[in-house]
């Protein structure tokens, strides 16, 4: 497109899904997201594609099974409470190996929580959230314009994959507007999916989509290629952002999403008081960027690493299984929607330096 | 009634503007009824703009009341600058603080009194689209019996705005849900960090294009303050809002001269949980 347009994350979620050739669209409203549905009311019967608002986010996800499975690009957008919600069909989705995106729009928890920004759901994203044995390929933009892109690319890497992939921002990725652009180039073609979707048998024999496997042995062999396939994606699927890692910096901090965005002004600021203080900032959260945080972890200028996170502690404990006890894993943060400042975040390094 | 003794109606497209940025936001000169209700889609910019009015006529001299009548989006509204509109003796109008973060359709009894009887000028920052205009139908008798202005503003950035006939339709959808007729115009186009002047001149453009079509007067452009000499708005028909951003996201610093805030900034007291290894 290349020209700018001002958009609130919501949207621009939404319409990513719809330039990544995503025509199908099951959701309940939610705040903070309920935008990407409002927007996608509008926009979806303009490109001749479906939304559907189910009378839940069990219904919701349900029809993402079912659209999958028939082959066909889907998505859908929620909070929290709702991807708790949706949280059994993931699993039965991840079971069937279909290819379905999510958007996790984080609000504070648990429970009901509040409706301000957070990143409570690292857990649930990363380590589960449904039953059984299987990973979602997680990935946290910063930023609109990484959302959008993260967005198209997701639709891609849940075909390659065959797994279902969740974008997970916290409320002011959502709710905040920033010039964005998009790049079709991002998008790719849907794969052939005669092999395993239900697109209709005239010639060959029925597929059958399912997750019941009642020989153990056989349940065995698919918790093992769904392992493989894990496996693939830590392998494949690193991303990550260094921050002022160039110089001989005395304490590498972990944040990602709009924290990492708080924890830039903090660095900014102590760099121009002499202090050098870097950052990595996982994009993914799934696969965890393990060895990259290890390396800067390990550099011998640095002397403690400080996890930065609007929870009370969850990615912590993956800086943690990187850092390996090289050096102390510190934690850093906010809960309830309440964002730390960059003078919080400052007097924290300063605490620790 | 008008601001100024000494003001008459502008005509959009005859007469240049008033405005002279080397004489500050004190030449300012709007043609506004006491009563202003700033409405359009989601995101146009309304509660910017409606805390930056605020605080240019208070800077005037002016009484001001500012409601937050938005009950569509919960992040990014004028009640997240309560302590810079309180600094400035400006009475903001909102729900019960402890319904601050809530998304709840709640119109407090002061609204209505700030509509039929203004202390001197009343700005409601109505929610986005139809949706948030819907709010305004309830009191739609309590405007038509005060002079008011029923303001679109418009940011041709926008998605759906960036054509006339999208903000035609935005404001036919506003004006049927809200039960009143919108009385001018109000161009804030922009791109946040990323406006250039070119971008500000084809706003301008745009914005008196709408004008044309729809008979509307534009009742002022907002122009960024620190693009305002790079801007050639004595050449521009109408009055001029030099812009600063209040309503900012967590990491901006904001401009402490101007005393902005934001309520996610000051955690209210709460100290983040460090924990050392």
């Amino acid at each position: 497109m290349g020209k700018k347009i001002l958009m609130k994350g919501c949207e621009a979620i939404g319409e990513a899904a719809i330039r990544a050739g995503c025509k199908h669209y099951f959701a309940y409203p939610i705040t903070p997201q309920t935008e990407v549905a409002e927007y996608l009311a509008r926009r979806m019967p303009e490109v001749g594609g479906v939304f559907l608002q189910a009378e839940s986010e069990v219904a919701a996800s349900n029809m993402l099974f079912g659209a999958a499975g028939a082959g066909v690009r889907v998505f859908t957008s929620s909070s929290s409470p709702g991807i708790s919600l949706m949280s059994e069909a993931i699993s039965y989705i991840a079971a069937a190996e279909l290819p379905v995106v999510f958007i996790n729009i984080v609000r504070s928890g648990p429970g009901l929580g509040g409706i301000l920004p957070a990143q409570s759901d690292y857990f649930q994203a990363t380590k589960g959230g449904g039953h059984g044995d299987y990973r979602l390929l997680v990935l946290a933009p910063s930023s609109v314009q990484e959302a959008v892109d993260l967005v198209m690319t997701a639709f891609t890497l849940a075909d390659r994959y065959r797994n279902p992939i969740m974008i997970i921002g916290d409320g002011m990725i959502g709710q905040m507007m920033e010039p964005v652009e998009f790049h079709d180039e991002l998008a790719s073609e849907p794969p052939e999916k005669s092999g395993w979707a239900t697109v209709g048998c005239k010639g060959r024999d029925p597929v059958i989509v399912k997750t019941l496997y009642l020989d153990p042995v056989a349940c065995h062999k698919h918790n093992v290629k769904l392992k493989e396939k894990a496996d693939r994606m830590v392998a494949n699927e690193v991303r990550g952002e260094r921050y002022n890692c160039e110089g001989d910096y005395r304490l590498l901090l972990v944040s990602y999403g709009t924290m990492a965005r708080v924890c830039k002004t903090a660095i900014d600021e102590l760099k121009e008081q002499g202090i050098e203080v870097g950052m990595y900032r996982p994009i993914s959260l799934f696969p965890f960027p393990i060895l990259p945080i290890r390396q800067e972890a390990n550099r011998p200028h640095v002397q403690a690493v400080l996890s930065v996170e609007l929870s009370m502690g969850q990615m912590v404990e993956d800086v943690e299984r990187a850092v390996l006890g090289a050096r102390p894993v510190h934690f850093y943060g906010m809960a309830g929607g309440l964002v730390p400042t960059p003078d919080d975040v400052t007097r924290a390094i300063r605490e620790l330096l | 009634m008008q601001y100024r003794a000494q003001r008459e109606p502008i005509s959009p497209g005859v007469e240049r503007s008033r405005h002279r940025p080397s004489r500050g936001p004190e030449a300012l000169t709007y043609d506004l009824a006491n009563v202003i209700a700033l409405i359009g889609n989601f995101g146009s910019g309304k509660s910017e703009v409606a805390v930056n009015l605020a605080l240019t006529l208070a800077a005037e001299g002016r009484k001001v009341a500012i409601a937050d009548l938005d009950v569509v989006n919960p992040y990014f509204r004028c009640r997240e600058a309560m302590d810079l509109l309180a600094s400035h003796d400006i009475e903001l109008v909102m729900p019960d603080t402890r319904y601050f973060s809530a998304d709840l359709p709640i119109v407090v009894p002061r609204i209505k009194a700030i509509i039929e009887r203004p202390d001197d000028c009343s700005i409601l920052d109505v929610g986005g689209d139809d949706v948030g205009a819907t709010v305004l139908a309830s009191l739609a008798d309590a405007f038509r019996s005060v002079r008011h202005d029923f303001l679109q503003v418009i940011n041709l950035s926008r998605p759906f705005t960036d054509t006339v006939e999208g903000c035609l339709a935005i404001g036919r959808q506003i004006e049927r849900a809200a039960r009143l007729t919108i009385t001018g115009l109000v161009g804030n186009t922009h791109l946040m960090d990323e406006t250039t002047p070119e971008h500000l001149a084809e706003g301008y453009a745009f914005v008196q294009e709408v004008s044309r079509t729809t008979g509307l007067p534009v009742k002022f452009v907002t122009v960024d303050r620190s693009l305002m000499a790079s801007v050639p708005v004595d050449d521009w028909s109408c009055p001029v809002l030099p812009l600063t951003r209040h309503l900012l996201p967590p990491w901006k610093r904001p401009e402490a001269d101007l005393g902005s805030d934001n309520f996610l900034l000051r955690g209210r007291g709460i100290s983040p949980h460090l924990h050392k290894e």
